[in-house]
């Protein structure tokens, strides 16, 4: 855990609203695993919180991410020029934990679908996994060249102009009984990852599944305790620092 | 390179630069960034005698220049502290403010006794609500300022005590000169301003407590305002924080009459801001040809 000046490589749009945003990195800041995430610093003096982004593909010095415009941070960050230095604290929170899973069902969501594409990315040489991933819409679809590293890719949005008319966790459940994953992880809006709860839990689902959650954080290492979420037993966890991964049943959704 | 180290009531730091209470946890995340032994101290997350949950979130937002946050003291509780992270903080050889917060009166009396002579200072925060004043905060008024910080005072044979000042108030100088009159050691402020900030789309406040404290860069102007107006109007050592960003940041509060200083929301701006802060501040010294910090303290020439 680092945090260095980092130098805008390219900047760039990938679909209606979504930015990929490649850093270069000069110094060694350990090992990056999917599912960790980066506090990034929007270059806008004004804004004293750093954005917290996930990890979408590391390659030798280079990380990439990716990010919607949402409100005046991304907005800055999407003003950002190639050779611009950027401060970035990196690698944060715990990626998804896979040893000894081969079948992974992955669902998407959104911007959720960043950080399970850099998973994909690390572990697909050795894992197969099946991706179940959902947009809005045709104009949000990005990174199927990315997404086509999974074993099988199905793409949904909720209006039909792209693929299957349909949300990412329909589509799995379909598939989920065929499929026999022995382990599903999943990123993306709230309520996508409520529902993903409730259903698994309907059907008395018994592999274990990985959810990554979102939260407003000020730190981002661990000591402001700002980034909370309620755990199943009553206790707080810091999305941060004990997430952004956790088991689906562990915590309220 | 100048001569950094303070003492305040009897304790050295050896530079002026405290980590603000809640910002920087009981040290170890930083410490996985930098050494925190290079800092002269810090100030603890809040505690109370219990555990205690906090509010639900969001519990930050962002303004232009400031945050806004509302934590609720979300804390392992004394106890807690004393066996887990106290053994922590001693070995990285920084003086250790435990800051501290109450619900009642015989509260702050309870959590002083048990941290009395563990820590090097005790910092009662004071801008908690005061359950039988009808949750009005103990640190508004004169009187009851005077009232917590004795009641701390009785409970403690060997730590100082440290007063921290809201900015919520009327009157500063009234408010440092009541914590004086009471038996504060010294003073700290200011904490932070409350403030809300609105999601237009869901017309809501950001927060879900509605309201929280505002504080960073932003703040600066007012805070040197209250840090010059408290070392004004009392004897005791002031130590002064609100937005400090920089090395100057850290004279700029010195030459209005601080003693140290503690830097809070800058260490999320950047994770690196308290070493980075120090070399500054001794560049600055170099620059001036000041051979001690102490110097500086309280030189600011009114206009
Ligand atoms: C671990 C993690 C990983 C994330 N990964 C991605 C990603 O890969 N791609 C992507 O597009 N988005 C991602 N997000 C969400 C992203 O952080 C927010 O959309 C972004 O911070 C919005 O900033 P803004 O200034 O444009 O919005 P504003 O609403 O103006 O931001 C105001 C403040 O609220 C915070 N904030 C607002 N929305 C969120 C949110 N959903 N989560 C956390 N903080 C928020 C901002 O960081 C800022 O501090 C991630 C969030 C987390 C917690
Ligand atoms: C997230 C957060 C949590 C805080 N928690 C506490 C606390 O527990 N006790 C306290 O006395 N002050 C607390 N503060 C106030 C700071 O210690 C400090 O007084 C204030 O933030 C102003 O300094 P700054 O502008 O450098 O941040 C908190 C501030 C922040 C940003
Ligand atoms: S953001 Fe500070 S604890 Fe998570």
């Amino acid at each position: 855990m680092k945090d260095v000046v980092a130098t805008v490589k390219s900047n760039k749009i990938i679909a209606e609203n979504v930015y990929m945003m490649t850093l270069t990195i000069s110094e060694n800041v350990g090992e990056i695993h999917g599912g960790q995430f980066v506090n990034l610093a929007t270059g806008g003096g004004e804004h004293l919180l750093r954005r917290p982004l996930g990890v979408m593909k590391v390659e030798g010095n280079d990380i990439s991410v990716c990010y919607q415009l949402k409100g005046e941070g991304t907005k800055k960050l999407s003003e950002a020029q190639e050779g611009q230095k950027l401060k970035i604290l990196l690698p944060l929170g715990n990626g998804f934990p896979l040893e000894g899973k081969k079948k992974i069902a992955v669902i998407g969501g959104g911007v959720g679908i960043f950080p399970l594409i850099a998973t994909i990315r690390e572990h697909c040489a050795d894992k197969e996994f099946y991706s179940y991933m959902g947009f809005r819409t045709k104009s949000a679809v990005c990174l199927l060249d990315e997404l086509e590293k999974s074993r099988s890719l199905t793409v949904v949005t909720d209006d039909g102009s792209f693929g299957e008319k349909g949300n990412a966790v329909e589509a799995y459940l379909k598939d989920a009984a065929k499929l026999g994953a022995d382990c599903i992880i999943a990123c993306g809006p709230p309520v996508m990852l409520k529902v993903l709860k409730q259903k698994l839990n309907e059907r008395a689902n018994k592999i274990p599944c990985f959810v990554s959650l979102e939260e407003r954080m000020g730190c981002g290492i661990g000591a402001c305790l700002v980034c909370v979420c309620k755990k199943q037993n009553g206790e707080n966890a810091r999305v941060c620092k004990d997430g952004p991964v956790f088991k689906i049943n562990e915590v309220n959704l | 390179m100048a001569d950094l180290n303070v003492n305040i009531c009897g304790v050295n730091f050896k530079n002026p630069l405290i980590a603000a209470s809640g910002t920087f946890g009981f040290g170890r995340e930083y410490d996985e960034i930098y050494d925190i032994s290079v800092i002269g101290g810090i100030s603890t997350k809040g505690m109370t005698l219990e555990p205690r949950q906090g509010n639900p979130v969001p519990r930050i937002a962002e303004g232009r220049s400031v945050i806004l946050n509302a934590v609720g003291l979300q804390n392992p509780g004394v106890e807690h502290f004393i066996k887990y992270d106290l053994p922590f903080l001693k070995q990285k050889g920084i003086a250790i403010v435990a800051n501290v917060a109450g619900k009642t009166f015989d509260d702050y009396g309870a959590i002083c006794a048990k941290l009395d002579g563990l820590v090097d200072f005790i910092e009662l925060n004071i801008s908690c609500p005061n359950v039988k004043a009808g949750g009005m905060a103990f640190g508004i008024k004169p009187e009851s300022i005077k009232e917590v910080t004795r009641t701390a005072k009785s409970s403690l044979r060997k730590t100082p005590l440290m007063v921290k000042l809201s900015p919520n108030v009327e009157s500063i100088p009234l408010n440092a000169q009541a914590a004086q009159s009471g038996g504060a050691d010294c003073i700290s402020l200011i904490n932070t301003l409350t403030g809300m900030a609105i999601d237009v789309e869901r017309r809501t406040p950001v927060i879900a407590n509605n309201t929280g404290g505002v504080s960073g860069a932003g703040i600066k102007p007012v805070a040197l305002r209250m840090v010059y107006e408290a070392a004004h109007s009392v004897d005791i050592p002031v130590i002064g924080m609100g937005g400090i960003t920089c090395g100057t940041d850290v004279i700029e509060f010195m030459l209005a009459g601080a003693r140290a200083v503690q830097v809070g929301t800058a260490n999320f701006t950047d994770a690196n801001a308290m070493p980075r802060i120090l070399a500054e501040t001794n560049l600055w010294l170099d620059r001036h040809g000041i051979k001690n910090i102490n110097e500086i303290v309280d030189t600011l020439k009114l206009n």
